[in-house]
């Protein structure tokens, strides 16, 4: 098998070194291609994955039947032309591969996906093992040349090797480059080659591929164009020099959503100046995007800017006209104040971009038939793009996606291209796509390598599983969900125990035995992170089968679970605490209000009933204590949908109630997360994933303490104890719904509960609960975080076996620095799926007038929530074009005062909500104030934004 | 960026072998005349030589010798140029006493040291080229150099490396595999009997699939113990023929 | 012409118990012999015994001094408790390295063993023959013994550097200056004689 080996010698810088490497060649590697009989002998009899007859899109070019082979910046640049379904019979060379790891992972991964793929025909070939295609480096070569040898190697093989084929028609390679040389080295060499642009525009049937290609300008073109922009990037080098020697810094640039000719960077590392550094216009910006890492350099003190207050959207259509841009960069500094000047800077060079696919829409070029248009991402920070497309007319109101392919130093835009159209612009599938986009939220269907490690089914329990689990089936256990829950995480039971005792319950679904560290699925679960619940759609962070069958806990089948069983007396004192794998068969599956129902209603008396009762009563208890020692109850108004079944609009709205049955399960939910948490910082101090909530700091609630005062209550802050016992007595008799917006308000000084890694932290305290140390147990099928401590647990008690990243702190750190991202990322989509449905219902509607209640007074403007809608929107009482209406914010009460009425928090107000669909990309709910009427203004000029497009709500706690 | 990747989709290594596949093993007996016995081993790039004197007579402190069999003293180093970058290594460094001590464990299970009381077995191996798999090659080496110098044993002993890397178990290590800190288990085996003689792990597998690692470290050790039963026939028929004429 | 030979390597399963006896180069395992060298197969058969089956190496393998074992040594010192020696053959198979072996005064000769003085038995250089009487223990090497007839000096020079004749048992003499030396001389057997 092996037939001969050769040596590569390499060095590596600093020392020089001789480095021998062995490098085994085989004749066994197969071509791949399905009519050849030679290949595929080997012992590891692969399928071939070309098909016979290549059945690709015909092209004009090469008629005959044909396998392609692209290199490597054609692979790099041009992937999402590959991953058309209409390019099949591709040969990837390993050549190629290596390169395109190198130099990108996201497509290297993109491309593993579509190898992956058996009805794409992708074969992936190992040129570099195999005897005939290796090829040594020669002297004077450098490897990028080699590498293009080798590939025109393989292509000379691939053409010999098939022409031996008993083919009535024999196959063609066709080589794909975009590199002038190259291209002309292989026709010498007598082989097929085109540019990727020539073979996509050669495709009969699929003129619209053309838009996706990705413009890579050839160089000698953008000198032809003339005029320069932007001044040179530095080499990464000479970047990297400057960083060390301080003369640049370091940061990610962050572009200002109001104004496109200003930005900051946060610069990296503990310099306490300097921290966050200033780019004012065109030039100094010099190309940067939102969220790449660049280097800046600091400009002189006197160059320096303060940050504007003017809102500047780029809405040039013309992409050379930039005679006014200077203009707009005078506007900006005409309104120097000297004290707010700040470091500012320019950016001398990128040191990584971040560029990913944008969401946004086509403006279209006002010349007819241009080729060359516009793209207007969503997000504000991103710039405009040019791409150039010939299906102009039919993008025009789409949400199209959208990648940047370089920024060329003459042009004002950067050059993208095409990559996917989304839908038309307000429907409700492209919408979703787009918040899921933009919230970076993945979404894509679970790819084959994640499926294949699914249990095969029929699945049933095992011998060995019963043999390592406590058979629990016997108890009778339900479990209880809101309605149309289909992933069920948990479920309850509650008897007497013979001494008189009582057993409590919660099993919790098993998720961590079918989802094994380190596997594709794992991986898969771990960047997801979260099930993401939007109003009208579920994105599992588990595939279909483990989410809504084998893991959810269905009643009357046998499912695995993992067990946290108590023994308490009948004062809820837990006497004793159990963990357990076990097998469970829950009895029922109720919703709350069944629940609810079947604890309430006096003639049922079977076993269920009688421990939900069980469960009721213990729950109660648990809850006073926790109450008694501080836990804060507090609320935030949530709304669910009413969606019509055929249509799926929203039709009406209505806000969450909830009944005891609710608090009961979410009751048992948390004394099992704290007993887990318990255990594992018992057991692994070092690397047990927590949870915590910080306490805010005091200054969060002076807006609480505020608002209160001004209706007479007193809201003391200074332990979450007193907070929670002031909060429960604060109520008016006239005024029912304070308490309420009381609470909403304490919600929004609250800090965000976040994981963390315990052997990273000390401070483990959860606030809102009052509980010294907490975890997430309770929800593995939509939390990857409750995986993580299944597994510690089962450790724990012995149960399963440990793996070195559970162990690893550094792992578990970096681990829970992603949950806490996606958790926030699936909050914000969530939020941004609620605004849009709630817009999908104002748009049936039209105008609806509506009480509000005023939560916060700004400077310019009112916050008010409709309670009956959960709807917060802000009133603003300026407008432009209009005559400004005399405002004075009293900052201490605080109150507004807008020409002669003034509005205090807490008031009751009348307001009228309608759709603003001017723009179409960000459509809006407007809200107009109705009662009390301000003189001199009408209802029309007070508008609102309650801002629904798809960037993250605004944080709403103040900093 | 992106870290080697040893395992490739295709299921080809970094050298171009596949996951259980051997490096090439080249090897000659009876190298040296002084020496009772002497045997030089190629495992790709890991390059051996291992000499074996005795039994004779204990050397050194006499309180060593063992009543009941004999003692086998073994000596494990690595040649100054055996590795990339050049290293004086002195005698008794913790890596190569630690060597030292599994040779020595190896090889008492296998040399019938019973058959030579009070005496002192003496295997001296030498690194000369370093690219993974030292123990394993050295312990190759040192069968050979043994049974060249006709001192009995139970059988032979064939040591080979496997590792774990994406799922699948890796025959063999090379240098740039090993050094990628993934899980490694180097086993030695008595082939005919199927015993194991040492067994040792560095870095942490989970316990599932150590069965897997340590049947891919066998069957690797079975094809080793071909290749040597074959360069031993061949050594020993050479022998023959030549005292036959 | 001699049958191929038949070639085996340790490990090497060669016959069962019942087949054959375990000879040199072998040894037994779970019923079955088994080669411990790498050499030729080689079957003895006695009438009506099993065969033994033993493996043999061009070159012998090395053998080590055992208890009951005819020595041939040289003596390197003496003092009046024992002499030391140097192993040089073990019957007539020559060392390739050299063991040492002490031969205690007591040890000299049967009988009188009291009044043995070893100056009067041994010169240093003397070659003797010796058997082994034990391994020796923590301290000392091998024990050897001259204590039969068959064993003491067999060659020894006279201090005029010529080689002695033996004359009797006790007595060896110069046949240059005809000078008598005390020895415990050997009565050769001829089987020794060839060495």
């Amino acid at each position: 098998m092996l037939t001969s080996r050769t040596f590569l010698k390499r060095t590596r810088a600093g020392s020089v070194m001789k480095v021998v490497r062995e490098h085994y060649l085989r004749e066994d590697i197969a071509c791949g291609a399905a009519a050849c009989e030679r290949c595929g002998e080997g012992e590891q009899p692969c399928e071939p994955r070309l098909e016979a007859q290549p059945s690709g899109a015909a092209s004009s070019l090469c008629p005959a039947p044909h396998y392609l082979l692209p290199d490597t910046n054609v692979l790099l640049h041009q992937i999402d032309i590959l991953e058309d379904p209409v390019i099949t019979n591709v040969i990837v060379l390993q050549t190629v591969l290596q390169e395109v790891r190198k130099r990108s992972a996201p497509v290297y991964k993109r491309i593993r996906d579509v190898i992956a793929k058996p009805e794409k025909h992708f074969y992936s070939f190992t040129n570099e093992h195999h005897r005939q295609t290796y090829i040594e480096q020669e002297q004077g070569e450098t490897s990028n040349d080699r590498n293009d040898r080798a590939i025109r190697m393989a292509v000379k093989w691939y053409d010999e090797h098939l022409k031996k084929l008993n083919n009535e028609e024999t196959i063609q390679v066709i080589l794909l480059t975009n590199d002038r040389s190259n291209k002309e080295k292989a026709v010498e060499e007598g082989l097929t080659a085109y540019t990727c642009e020539e073979y996509i525009k050669s495709l009969i049937a699929n003129p619209d591929l053309v838009d996706r290609l990705a413009s890579v300008s050839d160089e000698g073109k953008d000198i032809e164009s003339g005029r320069i922009i932007f001044s040179e990037h530095l080499p990464l080098s000479k970047l990297q020099q400057g960083i060390k020697s301080g003369v640049y810094l370091q940061g990610t640039f962050r572009a200002n959503r109001e104004n496109y000719l200003e930005a900051t960077v946060w610069v990296h590392g503990d310099a306490e100046e300097n921290k966050e550094i200033i780019i004012q216009g065109l030039k100094n910006l010099n190309r940067a995007v939102h969220e790449d890492i660049v280097a800046v350099e600091l400009l002189a003190k006197d160059e320096w800017v303060a940050p504007s207050s003017v809102v500047l959207q780029d809405e040039g259509q013309n992409e050379d006209d930039d005679e006014n841009e200077e203009e707009k960069e005078n506007i900006l500094k005409s309104s120097i104040n000297k004290n707010m000047l700040r470091p500012s800077g320019r950016v001398v060079g990128i040191i990584k971009r971040n560029w990913r696919p944008f969401c946004g829409m086509l403006s279209k070029s006002h010349i007819k038939e241009a080729r060359r248009h516009l793209f207007t991402p969503a997000d504000r920070r991103i710039p405009r793009i040019r791409i150039e497309t010939r299906q102009a007319s039919t993008l025009e109101g789409q949400r199209i996606i959208v990648a940047i392919d370089g920024w060329p130093r003459n042009s004002r835009y950067p050059n993208g291209h095409f990559v996917k159209n989304l839908g038309t612009a307000g429907d409700k599938e492209t919408e979703t796509e787009v918040l899921l986009l933009e919230h970076d939220v993945p979404h894509q269907p679970f790819s084959q390598a994640v499926l294949n490690f699914l249990p095969k089914m029929p699945w049933s329990i095992t011998e060995e599983d019963m043999k390592v689990r406590e058979d629990l089936r016997y108890l009778c256990v339900c479990s209880v969900d809101p309605p149309g829950c289909t992933d069920i995480d948990d479920a309850l039971h509650c008897r007497e125990l013979e001494n008189g005792n009582l057993e409590a319950g919660v099993h919790i679904a098993d998720v961590s035995h079918f989802i094994r560290p380190g596997n594709a699925l794992d991986q898969e679960s771990a960047k997801r992170g979260t099930t993401v619940y939007l109003c009208e759609k579920r994105i599992d962070m588990v595939p279909e089968l483990l989410s809504s069958n084998l893991c959810s806990l269905r009643s009357n089948v046998d499912r695995l679970a993992f067990s946290c069983i108590w023994e308490m007396n009948h004062n809820a004192e837990i006497l004793k605490t159990r963990f357990t794998k076990s097998v469970i068969n829950s009895k029922a599956s109720l919703t709350y209000a069944e629940a609810q129902m079947r604890i309430d209603s006096a003639s049922m008396k079977d076993n269920i009933t009688t421990s939900l009762r069980g469960l009721n009563k213990l729950a109660k208890l648990l809850k006073k204590r926790r109450i008694d020692n501080g836990a804060l109850t507090l609320s935030s108004p949530e709304v669910r949908f009413h969606i019509d079944s055929e249509t799926h609009d929203p039709i009406d709205l209505q806000t969450k109630e909830l009944k005891e049955t609710n608090s009961m399960v979410e009751e048992f939910m948390l004394l099992a997360n704290i007993s887990v948490a318990k255990k594992i910082h018992e057991e692994f101090s070092e690397h047990a994933l927590l949870r915590k909530h910080p306490a805010p700091p005091p200054s969060n609630y002076d807006i609480l303490v505020k608002a209160a005062r001004s209706k007479n209550l007193e809201i003391k802050t200074d332990s979450a104890k007193a907070l929670a016992d002031t909060l429960d007595k604060a109520e008016s008799p006239d005024f029912p719904y304070l308490n309420t917006l009381l609470r909403i308000l304490a919600t929004r000084c609250m800090m965000q509960a976040v994981y963390f890694c315990s052997g990273m932290d000390n401070d483990f305290h959860h606030y809102g609960l009052a509980s010294p140390i907490y975890t997430h147990f309770t929800s593995p099928i939509r939390r990857y975080a409750d995986i993580i401590v299944h597994r510690l647990l089962a450790v724990a008690i012995g149960a399963d076996g440990t793996y070195p990243e559970l162990t690893d702190k550094h792992k578990l750190a970096d681990l829970c620095k992603n949950l806490n991202y996606r958790h926030k990322m699936a909050q914000y989509a969530q939020r941004a799926s609620v605004a849009f449905h709630t817009q999908l219902f104002f748009k049936n509607k039209g105008v609806v007038n509506e009480e509000a209640y005023i939560l916060f007074v700004r400077k310019n403007a009112i916050v008010v929530l409709i309670p009956k809608y959960g709807l917060e929107g802000t009133v603003f009482f300026e407008e432009k074009d209009k005559p400004k209406p005399k405002l004075s914010y009293n900052d201490e009460v605080p109150s507004l005062t807008v020409e002669k009425t003034t509005f205090y928090v807490f008031d009751k107000v009348k307001v009228n909500i309608v759709l603003d669909a001017s723009n179409i990309q960000h459509q809006k709910i407007r809200m107009g104030l109705l009662e009390p009427k301000i003189l001199e203004s009408g209802v029309p000029n007070q508008t609102t934004e309650l801002s629904t497009n798809n960037e993250p709500a605004k944080k709403k706690t103040k900093k | 960026m992106a870290g080697l990747e040893l395992l490739s989709d295709e299921g080809y290594r970094v050298d171009g072998r596949r996951a259980g596949e051997l490096r090439k093993v080249r090897a000659r007996m009876g190298v040296f005349a002084q020496a009772d016995g002497s045997a030089y081993i190629e495992q790709g790039n890991t390059k051996v030589l291992a000499v074996v004197y005795g039994p004779h007579e204990m050397r050194g402190s006499r309180s060593k010798a063992l009543h009941d069999r004999a003692l086998v003293n073994c000596q494990y180093s690595m040649a100054t140029f055996s590795t990339g970058e050049r290293k004086r290594r002195p005698h008794g460094d913790r890596k190569s006493s630690e060597m030292t001590l599994h040779l020595k464990q190896t090889f008492e299970a296998a040399i019938l040291t019973q058959l030579y009381p009070r005496s002192q077995i003496d295997i001296y191996v030498q690194v000369l080229q370093a690219d993974g798999g030292n123990y394993c090659a050295s312990v190759n080496a040192a069968t050979l150099a043994t049974i060249d110098a006709g001192i009995p044993m139970r059988d032979y002993v064939c040591a080979s490396s496997a590792g774990f890397i994406e799922d699948t178990p890796l025959a063999d290590l090379n240098y740039v595999e090993e050094a990628a800190g993934g899980p490694q288990v180097a086993l030695a085996l008595l082939p005919k009997s199927d015993q194991i003689a040492l067994l040792e792990m560095n870095s942490r597998l989970h316990e599932d699939h150590l069965d897997q690692v340590i049947e891919a470290a066998i069957k690797a050790c079975k094809d080793i113990y071909t290749v040597l039963d074959q360069v031993v026939r061949e050594h020993v028929h050479e022998v023959t023929t030549l005292l036959g004429e | 012409m001699a049958p191929p030979v038949r070639c085996c390597v340790p490990g090497e399963r060669l016959c069962s118990l019942e087949e054959g006896a375990a000879g040199s180069g072998t040894y037994t395992r779970h019923g079955y012999v088994c080669a411990s060298l790498a050499g030729c197969l080689l079957k003895t058969s006695e009438d009506g015994a099993l065969p033994v089956v033993s493996v043999v190496r061009d070159a012998e393998s090395q053998l080590l001094p055992d208890v009951g074992a005819v020595v041939t040594c040289k003596v390197c010192s003496i003092n009046s408790r024992f002499a030391k020696v140097h192993i040089l053959y073990i019957g007539s198979t020559p060392l390739k390295s050299t063991f040492r072996g002490t031969i205690r005064r007591e040890d000299i000769r049967a009988t009188e063993k009291d009044k043995v003085e070893v100056y009067k038995s041994f010169r240093p250089g003397d070659i003797v023959l010796a058997k082994v009487i034990s391994l020796g223990d923590m301290q000392s090497n091998y024990l050897l013994s001259t204590a039969e007839n068959e064993l003491g000096v067999v060659v020894a020079h006279s201090e005029a550097g010529a080689q002695m004749v033996p004359i009797s048992w006790c007595e060896m003499q110069c046949p240059r200056t005809h000078s008598k030396e005390l020895r415990k001389v050997a009565r050769v057997q001829p089987e020794f004689l060839q060495t």
